[in-house]
């Protein structure tokens, strides 16, 4: 029998009544993991996972995480465990601490099955760049089709049924996007609500650790456990943390949400709007007051861009201490720097690299201006036409993506259209503002699922999940996974 | 703006302490002339410099910690994951020959 297709609430109800034990749970994971087709995994921690599966004895009713198997993207520190960010350079470092959010599962008795790949040191959204090669989407027996990144794994797992929730990192929408093709609940919170020590730094000012669940519900038990204050790392909030689950069945009565005509404007794919519209029709049916409103669509064209700009130009910086010196395989040389241009030629892909080039260039003493500071305004102006948004709504809605199917090869060729600049990338404006945001599945599109996603205000987290938990009542999109769809 | 060009692309990356072979610096400034293209868009807005940078998402304050000795590493874990140590510092070709 397999129990891994199942919820967090319902593996909960049944390691309660002891129809099921942690030990069992962790090595149908371990055994499903080991089998995986979707190259979803750097290290699958079998021997460590057993013996603290193994040690859980005494279900602990009032935690709904107790001995559940869970995975984590490889860029969030694991002490004693390998940790790649799936890139050459850093492919035999081994953390000397826990990341706060892996001390928190760790203290609810949550069991670590893996770590999963992702896109070189999280930059990219494709799932087709990491050192191991591409993760592919469990939805797609072909192959072709991406899952997306940049937490490419961590999705495929719990789209797989491998573990019902993993951890991730999104700069960008590296939760959001992915989790809508692969048909889950991602979400990533209010910046500064979940602690990011020991997460590697891609662009601080837009990072945020978040998760994939199969229900919203879930995500909601999840975010109880990993919000808190943590004087480890600077940004994080203090007096900010809420009961998540307490109003989470309060429905959407009176709700405000609004959707940008612009970004509806900027998707062709009928299945989708169909889905959207039909979505709308749901919350206007149980009192939510949805309105299609219009949002500057040079604002919209900005935020690529912007995010390229800015996320290049902090990466550039912060991964500088990626040298082959204190850490990772040292390349040969008869002097330091000699050593260092040796180990970063061999340990860093292209991509990386050209996007260090991008992100030095934009910070040239002559360019700054044309370049980062001019990003950095985009932004700001972004932020305050979204935050006037935000005096009137409770709630921005849209679609995550432009089509469920987005081929690995031959993407959208236009980089200047309306498709790859609005559709594809406006979910960034929640990582502009530091906004949570959560991205649900609202349909399929033969055999594909697709995902809307929710964003609110600073600090109303609680209220982005109880949105979500009424769309996805109406929906009965909830659980989805390759074992329920594709069977 | 600098103009760029295949030779600065590869001083930058060689500022930056990695190398790249041609066809990928090719690649990089087809790139970049993208980047240009879709920041040219950022320029057309009318009121672009009547705001200043944006640093961080929302106004915030940076939280010093309390300036108390917190955790620390010992000294076989800041080495772990060195591949040159001698006499328990990590060790480097000579600087002064």
């Amino acid at each position: 029998m397999s129990y891994l297709d199942k919820t967090i609430v319902e593996l909960h109800e049944l390691l309660l009544k002891k129809e099921v034990t942690p030990l069992l749970l962790a090595k149908e994971a371990i055994e499903k993991a080991k089998k995986d087709p979707n190259n979803a995994f750097e290290t699958i921690v079998e021997k460590e996972a057993l013996e603290f599966a193994s040690s859980l004895k005494e279900c602990e009713e009032d935690n709904l995480l107790w001995g559940i198997p869970f995975v984590c993207k490889d860029n969030i520190s694991t002490k004693d465990i390998l940790t790649t960010a799936s890139s050459e350079i850093l492919k035999d470092y081994v953390p000397v601490f826990d990341a706060e959010v892996i001390r928190k599962l760790k203290d609810k008795k949550c069991v670590l099955i893996g770590k999963t790949t992702l896109d070189e040191l999280a930059m990219g959204g494709t799932g087709t760049t990491g050192h191991k090669g591409v993760t592919y989407n469990p939805y797609d027996p072909s192959k072709t089709c991406m899952i997306g990144g940049s937490s490419c794994g961590s999705c495929a797992s719990v789209a797989a049924s491998i573990v019902p929730f993993s951890l991730g990192s999104d700069t960008g929408d590296s939760i959001r996007k992915p989790a809508s093709y692969g048909g889950l609940v991602g979400y990533k919170p209010t910046w500064g609500k979940i602690s990011r020590y020991g997460l590697f730094p891609f662009a601080p000012s837009l990072d945020h650790v978040g998760f994939f669940t199969r229900s919203i519900e879930d995500g909601a038990i999840l975010l109880n456990a990993l919000q808190g204050y943590d004087p480890k790392d600077g940004s994080s909030l203090k007096d900010h943390d809420e009961d998540n689950l307490k109003n989470l069945k309060n429905g959407v009565n009176g709700i405000k949400i609004c959707v940008f005509k612009e970004i509806i404007d900027s998707i062709n794919d009928k299945v989708i709007l169909d889905a959207f519209n039909k979505s709308i029709d749901n919350l206007r049916s149980k009192g939510a007051n949805v309105n299609i409103i219009s949002f500057p669509k040079e604002l919209l064209n900005a935020i690529y861009p912007t995010y390229m700009v800015i996320s290049c130009a902090e990466a550039t910086s912060n991964n500088a201490n990626l040298d082959g010196i204190k850490f990772g395989p040292r390349g040969e040389g008869n002097t330091y720097q000699e050593v260092m241009m040796n180990s970063r030629t061999k340990g860093f892909s292209e991509l990386i690299k050209r996007r260090f080039v991008i992100g030095s260039y934009s910070l040239f003493k002559e360019n700054q201006e044309e370049l980062f500071l001019r990003a950095q305004k985009a932004r700001h102006l972004i932020v305050n036409k979204v935050n006037e948004v935000f005096e009137k709504y409770d709630i921005i809605y849209s679609p995550c993506v432009s089509k469920a199917r987005n081929p690995i090869k031959g993407g959208i060729d236009d980089k200047l259209s309306s498709t790859y600049l609005i559709a594809e990338n406006h979910l960034a404006i929640g990582n502009f503002g530091g906004y949570p945001s959560l991205s649900l599945p609202i349909g399929m599109d033969d055999g594909f699922p697709f995902d809307a996603n929710l964003t609110g205000r600073v600090f109303e987290d609680s209220l982005v999940f109880q949105v979500g938990y009424a769309l996805e009542e109406t929906l009965g999109y909830k659980n989805l996974s390759i074992e329920k769809v594709v069977k | 703006m600098k103009e760029v060009t295949l030779e600065l692309l590869k001083q930058c990356a060689n500022n930056l302490l990695f190398d790249m072979d041609q066809e990928q610096y090719q690649t990089l400034l087809e790139e970049f002339a993208t980047l240009f293209k879709q920041m040219e868009l950022i320029g057309k807005i009318e009121d672009i410099d009547s705001v200043t940078p944006l640093t961080f998402p929302y106004p915030c304050q940076s939280y010093l910690r309390e300036d108390i000795e917190g955790e620390t590493l010992t000294l076989e874990e800041t080495l772990k994951n060195a591949k040159e140590v001698e006499d328990n510092q990590i060790k480097l070709p000579k600087v002064v020959l």
